[in-house]
């Protein structure tokens, strides 16, 4: 199992400096007036004086070199144009938990609802008129086909009505968390529900149930110990995903509940042509989703024995 | 009534099932006994109902079946009459286990095999616990596999074919059933293991005293093991009686034609024999006796009305009614008279 996890991870990192790499390559062909305040102003001099001071008219291996320095300690530049002169790790981390705590809090929600939707729909697949099932799956095919600014809408402007609850966020009222807290889950308590359906209903028709039904196992116990843990196994791949992608937050709902979160805030940064933002932001956003294929694979082999560990690792 | 001799019973059994909203009658007025403590072989082609048959005596059948008519009495109870799970889970793996046909896809995948065996030993033995892992170990050793605690952690994927099935052997075995039901339980092995798996099942029929009920297609498997054959047709049996008996006096056209096309029979440079024509369409009433349309030495009434069963032996009838007293003698064919000359001298 280490050998496993020491050849995904050694695997992930390489993944990581080649992403890194070309994204710094191709920031250093961005406009140079991203590294100033008012260049507008400045004389030809000035701003190849202020270049130098930046370290960027060195050759490229040599801007490589010191950016990777910077990263293994833990320095990934200041901003010059979002906020001039602060350090973009405080930028970032000044947002990012309000978005964590925001896509935790709605994760957790399509779990605890998504799960138990996905296994009412499997079972009732088994009764006469599958009525949990039709029901379901009209909720899946909504979610899945109308487009979310649709619902989020809808959700903004009638939840907004209901009493406690406003249109606009406020981190102090608690009230205000819940809109944008269940709009961001709607789209998850679909996904699960319909991959667990349709896992759980996969498994269900293998030679194994019947043979768990023949030893004398009561349904109720094959549905959990055998059924639901065999088809939780490929969405678990996917749930440390799920996790980290919360630390971006979401663009749509941020905006319409006014939420000071990660949402927008690589948008701005291209806007505004802050590079070492955007560079700080992608080296990120990079890494997370990285981490999260590699935690979800690392689960995936925890809990299935006959993903081979090792030599044969060629199928993913 | 039920047979008092018999361990299970099944009476006029009927069972239909229900597709695209036209009913399929799969069993049409089966009655047979099994006497306890034989090995009973029910052979039969595919889709021939053999399957769907036993099947019914554990209420497994797939939801758009049921049991239409008739009986099945086991120990003074009539499962025909059962409808919930709770009854039907007083009869599973308690009283009736199974082996089923394919040892790869059979046993669950992300279990360990000796948890898998646990289910069957807290379910029925009634242990918990270090007993209880001590009845699994015990469980695997009794099917003959080695190291049974490394085994006991091992998933199905570390199994060959011939382990797995002794694996689910093993499960079937750790309910403490009366009876046990192998569906098929060499067709997915190949040939070297097939007879070790074999084997296995008889050694522990007579070590635990259990009834065995063969289904199959392979009339070597039969051979080798059973007691007792009923040759199963479109839904119905058309003949039963000891092994010898079946095997050397064969008496139904069915029969003849099945042994008829046994390899083994089969004379070198000539065509094996194969019975023409296909089974009949289960969806219509048949009418008289199945296999009459297939059948070259037909009778007219064949055609008309199902033959009754006609004893041969207190052992051995058939459905047929070449049988009957005022039937044309119809010779068997050739082939079929020379397996009666040597009938006892030799094996199949």
């Amino acid at each position: 199992m280490a050998k496993y996890i020491g050849k995904r991870l050694l695997r992930s990192l390489l993944t990581l400096f080649i992403i890194i790499t070309i994204v710094f390559s191709l920031l250093r062909l961005m406009p140079v007036e991203g590294y100033f305040q008012n260049f507008e102003k400045m004389s030809s001099t000035q701003i190849r004086v202020g270049l130098q001071q930046l370290g960027l008219t060195d050759p490229l291996p040599v801007q490589m070199a010191k950016f990777w320095k910077g990263v293994f300690q833990g320095d990934l530049g200041v901003s010059h144009k979002y906020r001039v002169g602060v350090s973009v790790l405080d930028i970032i981390g000044g947002k990012m938990p309000l978005s964590l705590s925001i896509g935790l809090c709605s994760l957790g929600i399509a779990l605890l609802l998504g799960l138990p939707l996905g296994i009412l729909m499997a079972r009732s697949t088994r009764t006469r008129w599958k009525i949990g099932d039709r029901l379901g799956t009209v909720f899946v095919v909504v979610i899945q086909a109308v487009p979310a600014a649709v619902y989020y809408l809808l959700i903004q402007f009638y939840g907004g009505r209901l009493p406690g609850a406003s249109m606009f966020f406020d981190a102090g009222r608690p009230a205000t968390w819940l809109l944008p807290i269940f709009s961001l889950a709607l789209g998850n308590i679909a996904y699960y529900a319909m991959w667990l359906r349709r896992y759980m209903v996969d498994e269900s028709n293998k030679d194994y149930v019947k043979l768990a039904r023949a030893k004398g196992v009561p349904t109720a116990e094959i549905s959990r110990k055998h059924i639901f843990r065999n088809a939780f196994v490929p969405l678990v791949q996917f749930i440390p995903t799920s996790v980290i992608l919360t630390l971006m937050g979401s663009l749509y709902v941020e905006s319409l509940y006014s939420i000071p979160g990660m949402g927008g805030l690589l948008v701005t940064a291209i806007q505004t042509q802050d590079n070492t933002l955007v560079q700080a932001l992608v080296l990120i956003y990079a890494a997370i989703s990285i981490l999260g294929l590699l935690v979800g694979d690392i689960l995936m082999a925890i809990l299935d024995p006959r993903i081979t560990l090792g030599q044969k690792e060629g199928g993913r | 009534m039920p047979n008092k001799d018999a361990i299970l019973s099944f009476e006029d059994l009927e069972i239909h099932f229900t597709l695209r909203g036209q009913i399929l009658r799969a069993i049409r007025g089966v009655s047979l006994d099994v006497a306890r403590g034989e090995a009973l072989a029910i052979v039969g082609e595919s889709g021939s109902g053999k399957s769907v048959f036993t099947k019914s005596a554990m209420g497994l059948l797939d939801a758009n079946g049921s049991i239409a008519g008739g009986h099945i009495w086991y120990d003074g109870k009539d499962l025909a009459a059962y409808r919930t799970e709770k009854e039907w889970l007083t009869i599973r793996g308690k009283e009736i286990a199974m082996v089923m046909q394919d040892p790869m896809t059979s046993l669950n995948p992300l279990k360990t095999v000796g948890d898998q065996i646990l289910e069957a030993v807290l379910l029925h033995q009634g242990l918990r616990g270090e007993a209880a892992r001590q009845a699994v170990l015990e469980a695997l050793a009794a099917v003959g596999i080695d190291d049974a605690p490394r085994r006991y952690r091992q998933y199905p994927h570390e199994f060959s074919g011939g382990m797995r099935q002794r694996v689910v052997i093993a499960i079937a075995v750790a309910c403490r059933p009366k009876i046990l039901i192998c569906d098929e339980p060499t067709t997915a092995l190949d040939v070297t293991i097939q007879a070790q798996i074999l084997d296995l099942i008889k050694q522990l029929q007579k070590k635990l005293d259990l009834t065995t009920i063969y289904i199959t297609h392979d009339l070597g498997v039969v051979a080798n093991v059973a007691d007792r054959i009923a040759v199963m047709y479109a839904g119905d049996i058309v003949e039963v009686g000891r092994c010898e008996e079946v095997f050397y006096d064969p008496k139904h056209p069915y029969t003849w034609a099945l042994l008829s096309s046994l390899p083994q029979l089969g004379v070198k440079g000539q065509e094996l024999y194969s019975i023409k024509g296909t089974p009949p369409n289960l969806f219509q009433e048949v009418k008289g006796d199945a296999f009459a349309p297939r059948n070259p030495r037909a009778l007219n009434i064949d055609f008309v009305e199902r033959p009754p069963f006609f004893e041969v032996s207190p052992t051995h009838k058939a459905r047929t009614w070449l049988l009957d007293p005022r039937a044309p003698k119809v010779e068997p064919p050739e082939l079929i008279r020379h397996l009666r000359q040597q009938g006892g001298s030799r094996h199949v």
